[in-house]
């Protein structure tokens, strides 16, 4: 297999990767392409707000957290990067930006994959949010004083790790396809977490971390807050290089990778399933349908175990308090909803007409949908907080009751939000592969947004409780919360009753 | 003169500003099939989905086995067994999982030696306990006219079931048509297949534009003169 590189076809990718951005932008109609705009101004600006915000306030806070933020910086940065290959490496290199049926009749190269997996990185949740973490706690430790050059370090650090996350997304995944490649990728990650927890039950963790190269990029942030022009160019013009040679190079394992059978995939496909007893009730009957849509989609398998441990496992590594793991379950459960709830009903794929045919309620397929919904997110949310109480010593009453409101409360709102965007916007998706996405690049990214904005506030809003003695507000606010969720919810099943309603979804997905 | 089980009158299907079916007529008898004939976008699979309860009308008299599509469809889906023209299956499910969930939904009993036997005789018995995403288009049509038939309903829908099917699926098709007929079912077949169709139904209606054109017996169908006489029904 050639794996040359020329100049022209890397050109002739990138005029690819324009033709496809095109093709998908003509889907778009005149409402799509104003929440598309709107969309983008809200992501600028609160990455504007996640910079300017910390920066300026440091001087009305505790000045002492600075201090605290300072020596872990380069661990974050470094956070960034493995987060950042594990979401790689769990959707199979990187998403697609034309799905694989719509694309196969078109001569796209594997480097236009490459190139466009690359640009569909950022649009998730879990990359937004840490890409405003970083840029909010290096705005708050370094100030307001020269803010633009100091965050230009950690810009370029957020698009350098994201292509070194390609390049070994796209080499893990050449394993996995590879012979015996499912067992030496499962090795390879066992192996990693193994020295992972090795070093923590050692306490050489801090050390390992300490002698991280990502201390250059808060030392280049500090040049750039003390006008140190040259160093920070310096700096900057390697970054630069260090980027273009990543994204260059990624497009070599990518094609590695996409030249191989997509083994995982077929295994799934083909492995027999042996019958169950027969279901005790019309609803079990229902929801064992749904879980094997789950279970048995390579996609939704990787993306909700790397949601479960990756966020506890962050939270393990770095001894969060109570007050902080909190917020984490609505991390966790925008992350899950991201993964399919989001546009739900194409979990029955082309079997929605014959599913919609057979003789049963349309409340009973709503509620069988629900209670999947509701048990991913709630299993996920509760291994994360599993490992992340680990470490986090003894929570009082109040933080128990504020993180179990909170977790409920969240995946109230998620599985909410998720029901009425897959009854007002179903999309025909296979979640076959890895790299499949519930509904197209430019909606995901609006549906991230909006869940992380959401959960994020609720998630605050409970950390906040948390410091209350009196814990009966925190139920009173959550069952409040709960109660408003229920309502729309309800609504939306009114909605997905309508037999018109209905009608539009099942074609749509099964178109 | 015995009462239809299938009785549509000027029925319409619009969505949006485009009319999918535009006051089609059809009267369908127990015990006997009926063909949809006509070119694609002609309105056969729309017609289908209407009688199967799964889109409703937009207006018009819509019956199944004397029910009003319109009030109940529940009640019409437990009558009918629907064959969709596309796909028909969940991806990630066994075919053995769909006629579970068909079986405890139909509140079936002693229905597994019969689902052994239909999926023996259109060759999927080794495939029961695999998931169909895996599955070759002309194994998902074979399987799904399997859910369609299993349960044994008084109204069998057929769209499009012999696309792309091989021989052995198109015999145990017809079989299970006969089968139906047998037993006093009424069928109603959609495909482009015009030989095949005539092989499955006495009558058949061809369809032009979301309207009926012609309404024919299989007699006139059949052979070079039928595919002349049918050929220009299409224009």
């Amino acid at each position: 297999m050639s794996t040359a590189l020329s100049w022209t076809e890397l050109d002739r990718s990138v005029d690819d990767l324009r033709a496809v951005l095109r093709f998908r932008g003509a889907s778009l109609d005149a409402r799509s392409r104003r929440r598309l705009r709107t969309g983008g101004g809200v992501v600028l600006l609160l990455t504007l707000v996640a910079i300017v915000v910390p920066a300026y306030v440091r001087d009305a806070v505790d000045q002492q957290r600075v201090g605290d933020f300072l020596p872990i910086l380069p661990s974050l940065y470094l956070g960034f990067l493995f987060l950042t290959i594990l979401t790689a490496s769990a959707s199979g290199g990187g998403r697609e930006l034309v799905p694989r049926e719509q694309a196969v009749a078109f001569p796209v190269s594997t480097t236009t994959d490459h190139f466009g997996a690359l640009l569909m990185a950022p649009l998730n949740v879990a990359w937004l949010m840490q890409a405003w973490g970083l840029l909010g706690l290096t705005a708050y430790v370094l100030g307001p004083s020269n803010l633009w050059a100091s965050m230009l370090p950690v810009l370029v650090w957020l698009v350098l790790a994201t292509a070194l996350a390609q390049v070994a997304g796209w080499l893990l995944e050449w394993v996995r396809r590879g012979p015996h490649g499912i067992w030496i990728a499962r090795g390879i990650t066992t192996a990693f977490f193994v020295a992972l927890a090795a070093l923590i039950a050692s306490h050489r963790l801090t050390d390992v971390l300490d002698r991280s190269p990502t201390v250059r990029i808060l030392l280049a942030a500090a040049w750039g807050a003390g006008g140190e022009w040259w160093a920070l160019a310096r700096f900057l013009l390697e970054a630069v290089m260090a980027t273009a040679v990543a994204v260059v190079l990624g497009a070599i394992p990518a094609r590695w990778a996409l030249h191989r059978t997509q083994r995982e995939e077929l295994r799934l496909e083909s492995g027999l399933h042996p019958a169950r007893p027969f279901p005790g009730s019309d609803l079990v009957a229902m929801l064992r349908v749904d879980r094997a849509a789950i279970w048995r989609s390579v996609p939704l398998r990787r993306g909700l175990l790397v949601l479960a441990f990756m966020p506890g496992l962050v939270a393990f590594s770095g001894h969060l308090e109570w007050r902080m793991i909190v917020i984490l379950p609505g991390l966790v459960v925008s992350g899950g909803a991201l993964l399919f709830g989001v546009n739900t009903w194409c979990l029955d794929g082309r079997g929605a007409l014959w599913r919609d045919s057979l003789p049963a309620s349309p409340n009973l397929a709503f509620v069988s949908r629900v209670v999947v919904l509701y048990e991913v997110l709630l299993v996920s949310a509760g291994l994360t907080i599993v490992l992340a109480a680990l470490r986090a010593g003894t929570p009082t009453v109040s933080e128990v009751v504020a993180l179990a409101c909170a977790t409920i409360v969240v995946a109230a709102q998620v599985v909410r939000a998720s029901m009425t965007w897959s009854v007002r916007r179903p999309f025909a998706v296979d979640l076959r592969s890895a790299r499949a996405t519930p509904a197209p690049p430019v909606v995901m990214v609006g549906y991230s947004a909006r869940l992380a904005l959401s959960t994020t506030v609720t998630g605050m809003v409970f950390s906040g409780l948390a410091l209350l003695d009196d814990w009966r507000f925190t139920v009173l606010l959550a069952l409040t919360m709960l109660l408003w969720s229920s309502y729309r919810l309800a609504r939306t099943a009114t909605a997905w009753t309508k037999p018109d309603v209905r009608s539009r979804i099942v074609a749509t997905v099964a178109s | 003169m015995q009462t239809p089980r299938i009785d549509v009158r000027e029925l319409w299907v619009r969505f949006g500003s485009v009319d999918a079916v535009r006051g089609i007529d059809l009267q369908a008898q127990a015990g006997r099939a009926t063909a949809l004939l006509g070119r694609n976008g002609a309105g056969k699979s729309t017609t289908m989905r209407v009688l199967a309860g799964v889109i409703p009308p937009t207006s018009g008299k819509v019956l199944v086995d004397g029910i009003d599509v319109r009030r109940d469809p529940l009640a019409v889906k437990r009558t009918i067994g629907y064959c969709p023209d596309v796909g028909g299956l969940v991806p990630r499910a066994t075919p053995w999982e769909h006629l579970q969930l068909a079986a405890r939904l139909r509140r079936l009993d002693d229905w597994e030696e019969r689902a052994q036997d239909l999926l023996e005789r259109f060759d999927l018995g080794a495939a029961a306990h695999r998931v169909t995403a895996g599955f070759s288009h002309g194994m998902g049509r074979r399987m799904s006219v399997i859910l369609a038939c299993f349960h044994r309903p008084s109204v069998l829908l057929l769209d499009e079931p012999f696309d792309g099917v091989d021989p052995v699926g198109v015999e145990a098709t017809l079989d299970v048509v006969a089968d139906a007929r047998a037993r006093g079912a009424c069928v109603l077949v959609s495909t482009h297949l015009r030989d095949l169709a005539m092989q499955a139904c006495e009558t058949a209606l061809v369809l032009r534009g979301g309207s009926t054109v012609a309404s024919l017996t299989a007699a006139e169908l059949v052979g070079e003169e039928g595919a002349v006489v049918y050929r220009a029904l299409l224009d």
